[in-house]
């Protein structure tokens, strides 16, 4: 707020809120948004790891399940092994650089390439991430704006209920809930299971996750439709005749998306940690799937081995160097979008 | 305010109804009884057994009958028996687990207090200095490290590179006699998980710290008092400080809860026999009472300190009006 050089040019476009977006004012929350270091920084990063993730089976020599028995808890090393029993299998020689035999993050407690499984997990983390902040993001957007929007009975319904929802301690209830779908005796469960395969439990986590954090997006939206309802311009729609639906959905929402976009990015990262936290207490992803979780959930036993840590050290990073791409990318959005709410944090 | 006091504090008791009608529901609607291990643990378990055993725990009656007899007798005080220990829930949690949760969350929760204020104000007074930015930056990794991989690698650092510097986990060394080296010990055990358990809170409320300061020392009775001549040091710490921390102990107010409930992961761990611990166990092996009295006293927590700093508020800001 006290930078002068970044004021001037700008000040005429901090415009109400009721303005109808042009694309100037997208065109010019990605000017600042390319000013905001950090911003731009996670962006790049998040991109390679997305780009990481996808292309995965393609960008290592090994598959992320191969085991070999002969070599395991090898230390990170460019080096490859004069022994070949020690090379082990590969699935093809070398991607670049990167050749048979070669640990760049070492292997695990059973021979398996930890980069090759890192950008496996990359996967699921990711996914399970992106999809869960999106959906939540738009449920609770959808309910909030029409809680606030209609107000009354069910305004008081909604929000009472986010309110006794939010009060119950949230990792136990997540525990509980994955416990339910999870369990094979419970009917939900193996319709589930038949639908999904393989992939239910990564499907259950995103289930839960969503379940659990679109309340407090809801409570956001509501709280700024609460406040856009009283200003003219709605006053105005609804003068004219306009349908409520269209006055939630072309005067409403709109003018709450820089709200929505930097809670959807707040909330990638925070689904990845649940993601990473009951994946840790064994009750996420299951293997065969990897994720960054499901990789720690046994390293905390290798760390007295010879280079025992280096399993639990990188899968971990990876969801730090994550987490904190994205929340540096929801301020840099925070301050693009809002540029009342600059330097603030 | 009165009135507002009295209702907001009416409010408690039925929300608390149905949050521990929701997670008995949940809790019931996983399959498996008390029985069932009981039955694996006993070949000469025959269905009659089955049958009488699920009658005398009530246990053939619908989940919502449960709840009323299980309500009925927690208002009187009574939260049944752990299957797993064989003693009243109550008892085994508030004895047992909730003084050591209560140590670690409290001794983290002053550690995160302590270090958090004078780094927010020293960040907000240096704005753009590189103290500044590496405040900032180390306060984006606080809120972004996944609490029990930091755990890990101070475990790694401190119990494993160190050969025992400081203790991997568990609450105390056996075999230690004596107050001091006993005090000494305990406290030994409580640094890593403490510093696990508030790093985020610690990042947290160093960032809002630091922005309530940058708002504070804007206002225009700072900028008057340091055109009267007041000295810096008087003004940052006497003018400024006072009223840019107040609605820090409001957050800190609404994140306490957090403290008890977020506490599974560090003190799965550190091995910390604490409540969070115990209410993940008794999730897993389906032992309700335990969970639902633990639970239950979680949202209690979070409902009462929701109301504290709501109350606080409206001490502290005399312009907040309730009706």
């Amino acid at each position: 707020m006290t930078e002068p050089n970044r004021r001037t040019p700008e000040l005429e476009i901090v415009r109400d809120a009721a303005t109808p977006r042009t694309e100037s004012y997208w065109r010019f929350a990605w000017r600042r948004f390319r000013r905001h270091r950090l911003a731009m920084f996670g962006a790049t990063v998040i991109i390679i790891l997305v780009l990481g993730a996808i292309l995965s089976p393609w960008l290592t020599p090994y598959n992320f399940s191969r085991q070999n028995r002969r070599h395991m808890f090898a230390a990170p090393s460019l080096s490859i092994p004069d022994d070949p029993r020690l090379v082990g299998k590969c699935v093809r020689p070398r991607v670049l650089w990167w050749r048979c035999g070669m640990h760049p993050f070492g292997t695990d407690d059973l021979g398996r390439d930890i980069l090759t499984r890192v950008f496996h997990g990359g996967r699921v983390s990711l996914l399970v991430g992106f999809t869960a902040a999106f959906a939540s993001t738009l449920l609770g957007s959808l309910v909030g704006a029409l809680a606030g929007y209609w107000g009354g009975l069910l305004d008081a319904v909604v929000s009472r209920f986010i309110e006794i929802m939010l009060s119950i301690p949230q990792l136990p209830l997540l525990l509980i809930l994955v416990g339910l779908l999870a369990n094979p005796e419970v009917r939900l469960a193996t319709i589930l299971g038949d639908l999904l395969g393989g992939a239910k439990s990564i499907v259950i986590i995103i289930i839960v996750i969503i379940a659990l954090s679109w309340m407090s997006t809801a409570r956001l939206v509501r709280g700024q439709v609460l406040s856009l309802r009283q200003r003219e311009f709605v006053e105005a729609a609804r003068a004219l005749g306009t349908p409520n639906r269209r006055i939630v959905f072309r005067h409403l929402l709109p003018n709450t998306a820089s709200v929505i976009i930097v809670q959807a990015t707040l909330m990638t990262g925070e689904a990845i940690l649940i993601e990473s936290g009951l994946s840790f207490l064994g009750l996420g992803i299951q293997p065969p799937a990897v994720s960054w979780g499901n990789m720690l959930s046994r390293a905390q036993g290798f760390l007295y081995y010879p280079n025992g840590v280096y399993i639990a050290f990188f899968p971990g990073l990876f969801i730090l160097l994550t987490v904190l791409c994205a929340n540096f990318v929801g301020d840099g959005l925070r301050d693009a979008l809002d540029p009342r709410h600059h330097g603030r944090m | 305010m009165i009135a507002y006091l009295i209702r907001r504090f009416l409010q408690v008791i039925p929300t608390l109804f149905v949050v521990s009608l929701i997670l008995y529901g949940l809790l019931a609607l996983k399959p498996g009884d008390p029985i069932d291990e009981l039955r694996r643990g006993n070949p000469g378990f025959t269905q009659a057994d089955y049958e009488r055993l699920r009658k005398f725990y009530g246990l053939d009656k619908p989940w919502f009958v449960r709840y009323w007899r299980w309500l009925g007798r927690a208002v009187r005080g009574d939260f049944g028996t752990s299957r797993q220990f064989g003693r009243p829930a109550a008892q085994y949690i508030f004895r047992f687990r909730f003084p050591n949760t209560l140590l670690l969350s409290g001794v983290s929760l002053l550690f995160a207090f302590f270090i958090a204020v004078p780094t927010g104000v020293i960040s907000a007074l240096h704005q753009h200095s590189l103290l500044d930015y590496t405040v900032t930056v180390v306060n984006f990794i606080g809120v972004s490290i996944p609490i029990f991989w930091l755990g890990i690698m101070l475990i790694f650092i401190f119990a494993v590179v160190f050969r025992g510097f400081l203790p991997a986990g568990g609450l105390t060394t056996p075999g230690i006699t004596g107050t001091w080296p006993a005090i000494a010990d305990r406290i030994r055990h409580l640094i890593l998980p403490v510093a696990a358990l508030s790093s985020l809170q610690l990042a947290q409320w160093t960032r809002f710290m630091r922005s309530s300061m940058l708002d504070v020392i804007k206002l225009d009775y700072v900028i008057t008092a340091r055109a009267k001549g007041l000295n810096e040091r008087r003004i940052t710490y006497h003018h400024a400080l006072r009223n840019a921390i107040l609605p820090l102990i409001t957050l800190i107010g609404l994140n306490v809860p957090l403290l008890f409930s977020g506490a599974i992961l560090t003190e799965t761990v550190f091995n910390w026999p604490g409540m969070g611990r115990a209410i993940f166990d008794a999730i897993l092996v389906n032992d309700f009472n335990v969970a639902m009295v633990s639970l239950v006293f979680i949202s209690l927590l979070v409902l009462s300190f929701t109301l504290f700093a709501d109350i606080m508020y409206a001490i502290v800001d005399p312009r907040i009006r309730y009706d």
